[in-house]
């Protein structure tokens, strides 16, 4: 196991370079500069010229390749052109709202999808098997910028004055004004002492919520999150549906529930006994494979609901030549990505001991 | 070995990188046939599809008016011309012209979204075309040549693959400038990474089989190696994997339009007709509406008929 | 050279004698430079403090603007203690001490922005007691918070909207001024556009009275001259090239285009960026219409829509034939539409520029002569009718929605709207939700509208706008004199003006202020990223700016 560990983790590293190289070289050919996108349209050619004297973006790339790398291994992902912030620190800032919508969207999609394929595979083949599947077919089969605009226009418009209105944007009601738990605990007095880890945990609205134990602050960040994170959990919610079922109907026709149902068991407790051990395949499963319909989910589902995710940053940044902003968060993103993948294949071995950690 | 999903369809890479070698039916392609005739959900992707190649073939019958044709202007007709409603003669509807109403330039919808069905197509068809042909190429000198050439590749796969697909793509067509066939390139670039490791799994485990060694010691060369007993062997996942990857295509290339890098003004596109409407969701929901519906019954389409195809050809895949 | 190093020279002994301080008033404070020596560029030439509440600017050019300019939200007067503390940039980017109505109570990054009021203002008092800012992108959205009343106010009412938000008693909609310009760039070095008469035909063949009714919102109005009508220099008297599809065809088929056998008679490209703007809310959408009504008259254009940044690179570069740009007023003078674009340091995105326009423009721009500038504006744009580098096509409008139970909303014609003047008259706070977050509050150092509208409660300029003339007004000045060829600006301070940090208002203030603009070797020339990109596009550049080879 430990073996196999760190031979997963060595192989990661030309894994991360290369992500870091090509990060690099397909942001520095996107045409045009980042002078006009960050100075605006006023900045004439002098102007432009002196910034990218002062930025060193005239220098020749692979010098500012090795600067940059340089000062990655250092742990410096850089200042953002457009927002002359570090980007560490737009990270702690922007991270955690993409991280809570997405595990919110996991949350809905488990919570949703691990019954719906109990039901399916106890009943199959009936009409409610059937509703099921075309669910869940219908499911991944839709833009998921479409139903984001189709759920805030339902919920926000249709329903605007019954008790089931959602918000349709926003992470908080104005004026909402969350106290970070740092300073409802008296930690710290001014929050621009705080340090990144600590500002990036108080942005989970949810986590602060909890800890501030303030149950207005919970409902309102619950209830702005509902529509996007059906939003982007739809697409799981339907593959955790279709992998429950038929894992299941796998295990149904194993020899040993023959058994179990030869001894007089129920047919319901049978699905249910085996339903737990064989759903949490395909949670861990869904979890390794959602992260990157996650995120492309997240970039378009957090301009619908105009959250400040990272997503969305990162589409502004490639359309604003943010080199260093677009480089730190797609390394973020990456080196997640291989952790997470990590994770999934550890937990796929205790699970599932037909496969091989080889 | 991660697992990575695109655009909603799942990838169980782990599942077919370990893919068996299968004994040859007899008949594969008659009783494969039969087997799928009698899946339902693959009967009624099959059905979905060709009634949209259809539709794409006859768009200029099927169509009222000219897609690319503002109303403004024109006698006979009604205002308001941009976003007028849709009327649909079911729903006692006075005037039956733009049966969807008309879009943002006066144009029919209707028209719009026949002729989308052409885009979309082609879109879905050559990106995931592209991609398997170069993946599998990639998978093949990969898988056969082994050793620091199959490990450089597939380093170069998984930096591809760790990158969320939709971001790169946004990256690739922001590059070379927004556009369909730019938008095209760069979902078929995207998913080569999926179609290469499919190729190269078969072809590992097919390489070191009796019957390859055997024909080896026969002194086959390598082109007939290849394309005798590696590629037929690669088929089956590829050809599943394709399936569900035209629907993926069609969705990343509405994704791609949402965000205005995709299919440019006039190309009535499903993705583009809804970004450039998506403002007008609250007052003119029909816009935003039919196209994405549109979209949702292509993908549809070709989902169910992937899993079914996936169903029939490779029973130990089902479900995964 | 020499005037450089003394300039160092006077500027190491200010920072020696006083310990790095900066001056405060009292102290001698006077810059100046040689106009044109050592590379400078700039059109200061210089800024001298005569008495605590009195504070000079000499130009090295004549220029009738500068009042005008130094109203605009870019040019906020700081407090000298807190630029000396902060040192230019950090906390006084993000946590800004200014003159304004309202001071920064909290900003949640990312979520939003709550404002709260200055009890020591030197004006009428904030109505309401809070401002909270908001942010979405997206028109719609905007709209669907404003109709479930999660918010006061909103920007930008999206072109489809109108009709909703004047349907709906709940709400107002307060039409914004026409202050901008959208027009087709025509370059005249790309053929066949080298030909004036091909120019002056898609001029005809144009139905701009079309684009406005269709694709932009109410209020807004077809454009006959390159500047807003409400513009000193706009004329009826220059009468525009009327919409006729025979005569256009007719020029064309004389200009020796005829149409070949599917009817085009020539090929170009059509270039735009996705970028939505008050002045072409729909670029796609007018786009395609264009191409529409073009082709009537057998010209094909091919749409190639571009990046933001790589179009405006390109359209500066002359590398562009067809394409559609606009121009929204900086501040109101006919120099900032005209000059800009048609004027002797003008980009070459028309191509080669015009000595017909050049002339009267630079008699316009250098006299202080209401009825000469007059003639000389109305010469130039009768040139511009006539030799076609662009055709003007409309004037867009954008509109505020506001929850009718707000007193007292408006919109500012020119500069920010002022929160200060509205109150909610059933809670505490406005509301309200614009296109994006700003990005931070020191405006100096800022170029857009969402930055400049958060800044615009906070800080003040040296002088304003009157929110529906965009006549210039005093703020912080309470009386400014001239000199006769506009060269020499003197500006009088008012008395008692308190910073938020209770500070008060002196010369030394606006002097400190400047120069850590002016000067691109003052170490408090910092800001968010030090680019100040609109004062050295206003004067033309910097004092003691790096050498650039």
């Amino acid at each position: 196991m430990s073996n196999f560990l760190v031979r997963r983790l060595v192989s990661s590293i030309p894994v991360l370079f290369g992500i870091l190289l090509v990060t690099f070289v397909l942001n520095r050919s996107i045409p045009g500069d980042p002078c006009r996108a960050v100075l605006g349209e006023r900045a004439t050619a002098a102007i432009c010229d002196a910034y990218m004297e002062r930025y060193g973006l005239n220098e020749p790339i692979p010098v500012q390749f090795v600067y940059y790398l340089r000062n990655v291994l250092q742990g410096d992902l850089g200042t953002s052109l457009r927002f002359g912030r570090t980007v560490t620190e737009l990270l702690a800032e922007r991270l955690p709202v993409t991280i809570e919508l997405a595990i919110c969207a996991l949350f809905v999609a488990v919570i949703a999808g691990i019954p719906l394929g109990i039901l399916s595979a106890y009943r199959r083949n009936s009409a409610v098997d059937v509703s099921t599947m075309l669910f869940a077919n219908v499911g991944v089969s839709m833009p998921v910028f479409w139903l984001g605009l189709m759920l805030a226009y339902f919920f926000g418009v249709i329903l605007k004055d019954t008790v089931f209105a959602l918000p349709p944007s926003g992470r908080l009601t104005a004026g909402a004004n969350p106290t970070p738990f740092f300073i409802a605990w008296g930690v710290i007095d001014d929050p621009r002492q705080a340090s990144n880890l600590l500002l990036f945990l108080s942005r989970f609205n949810i986590l602060n919520a909890i800890l501030t134990l303030n149950v207005n602050l919970f409902l309102d960040a619950a209830r702005h999150l509902l529509l996007p994170a059906v939003a982007v959990g739809t697409i799981p919610l339907a593959i955790v549906a279709r992998m429950t079922r038929s894992s299941l109907l796998d295990a149904l026709g194993q020899d040993y529930t023959r058994t179990a149902r030869a001894k007089g068991l129920r047919e319901l407790a049978v699905v249910v006994r085996h339903a737990v051990r064989n759903s949490l395949l395909p949670v861990v499963t869904i979890i390794g494979l959602s992260f990157g319909g996650l995120v492309s989910g997240a970039v378009l589902t957090e301009t619908i609901f105009g959250f400040s995710g990272i997503g969305r940053t990162l589409v502004d940044g490639i359309t604003a030549r943010d080199y260093t902003l677009v480089q730190g968060v797609t390394l973020v993103t990456a080196v997640t990505f291989v952790v997470i993948n990590l994770i999934v294949d550890i937990l796929y071995g205790y699970l599932d001991p037909r496969i091989r950690l080889s | 070995m991660e697992l990575e999903q695109r655009a909603g369809v799942p990838v169980a890479l782990r599942a077919t990188d370990t893919v068996q070698l299968k004994e040859k039916p007899d008949n594969p392609w008659r009783s494969t046939l039969r087997t799928l005739l009698r899946n339902r959900s693959a009967v009624l992707g099959m059905s979905i599809i060709a009634g949209l190649i259809l539709i794409a073939i006859f768009a200029p019958v099927i169509a009222t008016h000219d897609p690319l044709l503002s109303m403004i202007g024109i006698p006979g007709e009604v205002p308001p011309f941009p976003r007028k409603p849709p009327c649909i003669p079911l729903f006692g509807c006075e005037e039956p012209q733009h049966i969807l109403g008309l879009d943002l330039n006066g144009r029919d919808l209707f028209s719009r979204i026949v002729y989308g069905a052409r885009v979309s197509l082609f879109v879905g068809m050559t990106a995931v075309t592209f991609a398997i042909t170069v993946g599998t190429v990639i998978g093949l000198v990969s898988g056969y040549a082994g050793g620091w050439v199959d490990n450089i590749i597939m380093r170069f796969m998984d930096v591809m693959l760790a990158f969320p697909g939709l971001l790169l793509a946004i990256t690739i067509v922001t590059i070379r400038g927004p556009g369909l066939e730019n938008a095209l390139l760069a979902i078929a670039i995207v998913s080569i990474p999926v179609y290469a490791r499919l190729t190269r799994a078969s072809v590992l485990s097919v390489k070191e089989a009796e019957f390859i060694t055997a024909e080896r010691a026969l002194g086959a060369n390598h082109t007939r190696i290849i394309f005798r007993h590696i590629l037929p062997n690669s088929f089956t996942p590829i050809i599943v994997q394709g399936a569900l990857g035209v629907g993926g295509a069609v969705l990343e290339a509405a994704a791609l339009a949402f965000l205005g890098l995709g299919a440019q003004p006039p190309t009535p596109e499903w993705g583009q007709i809804l970004s450039e409407s998506r403002n007008y969701v609250f007052t003119a929901p029909h816009m935003v509406f039919f196209p994405g519906i549109a979209i949702m019954i292509t993908v549809l389409g070709f989902n169910l008929f992937g899993d079914g195809l996936r169903d029939v050809l490779d029973p130990q895949l089902r479900g995964r | 050279m020499f005037q450089r190093k003394l300039l160092l020279v006077f500027t190491l002994l200010t920072v020696l004698a006083m310990g790095m301080a900066l001056p405060v008033a009292g102290q001698d404070m006077a810059t100046s430079v040689e106009c044109g020596a050592d590379g400078y560029v700039g059109n200061l030439q210089s800024i001298e403090v005569l008495d605590d509440m009195t504070v000079k600017f000499t130009l090295c050019n004549p220029d009738p603007a500068f009042g005008s300019k130094a109203a605009f939200n870019a040019f906020p007067i700081q407090s000298s203690e807190y630029l000396e503390s902060t040192g230019g940039g950090g906390d006084l980017v993000r946590s800004p001490i200014g003159t304004g109505p309202y001071r920064l109570q909290n900003w949640d990054l990312g979520n939003e922005m709550v404002l709260t009021r200055f009890d020591d203002y030197w004006g009428e008092p904030a109505r309401e007691e809070t401002v909270i800012l908001r942010w979405n992108s997206e028109a719609a959205a905007r709209l669907v918070e404003l109709q479930a009343g999660n918010i006061d106010g909103m920007a930008g009412v999206g072109t489809g909207d109108f009709e909703v938000v004047e349907a709906d008693p709940n709400l107002t909609l307060i039409p914004g001024a026409i202050t901008n310009v959208f027009y087709l760039g025509l370059n005249n070095t790309k053929p066949p556009l080298d030909n004036v008469m091909v120019r002056q035909a898609i001029a005809h063949a144009l139905d701009r009275q079309r684009i406005v009714d269709n694709f932009y919102p109410e209020g807004s109005v077809v454009a006959t001259q390159f500047m807003p009508p409400v513009l000193f220099g706009y004329t009826d008297e220059v009468e525009p090239l009327e919409f006729n599809v025979e005569l256009a065809n007719q020029m064309l088929d004389e200009a020796g285009f005829p149409r070949g056998d599917n009817g085009v008679r020539f090929e170009l490209p059509l270039n735009y960026r996705d970028v939505v703007r008050v002045y072409l809310p729909t670029p796609g959408i007018v786009g395609a219409d264009i191409q529409a009504q073009l082709a009537e008259v057998g010209i094909q254009l091919n749409i190639e829509q571009m990046e933001s940044g790589a179009f405006l690179d390109a359209s500066d570069a002359g590398e562009l034939s067809v394409y559609l740009l606009g121009w929204g007023m900086d501040y109101p003078d006919a120099t900032n539409f005209l000059d800009f674009h048609f004027g002797g340091g003008a980009s070459d995105q028309f191509g080669t520029k015009f000595d017909e326009i050049i002339g009267p423009l630079n008699v316009g721009a250098q006299s202080g002569d209401v009825d000469v500038r007059y003639q000389a504006y109305i010469e130039a744009n009768t040139a511009l009718r006539d030799l076609v580098p662009m055709v003007p096509v409309a004037h867009g409008t954008s509109g505020d929605a506001w929850n009718a139970r707000v007193d007292g909303a408006y919109a500012a014609a020119v500069g920010t709207t002022k929160f200060a003047l509205m109150e909610d008259t059933e809670d505490d706070n406005i509301i309200y939700m614009q296109n994006a977050e700003p990005i931070s509050l020191y405006c100096a150092d800022e170029t857009d509208g969402e930055t400049f509208r958060a800044c615009g409660q906070i800080s003040e300029s040296l002088l304003d706008y009157e929110p529906e003339t965009g006549e210039v007004v005093p703020a912080l000045a309470t009386s400014w004199e001239v000199n006769d060829d506009a060269t020499e600006w003197t500006f009088t301070l008012r008395e008692g003006v308190m910073f938020h940090d209770g500070t008060t208002l002196d010369a030394g203030d606006v002097y400190n202020s400047y120069m850590a603009w002016w000067d691109a070797s003052s170490p408090y020339h910092v800001g968010r990223d030090g680019n100040f990109t609109y004062f050295s596009a206003f004067f033309g550049g910097f004092l003691n700016a790096p050498a650039t080879e």
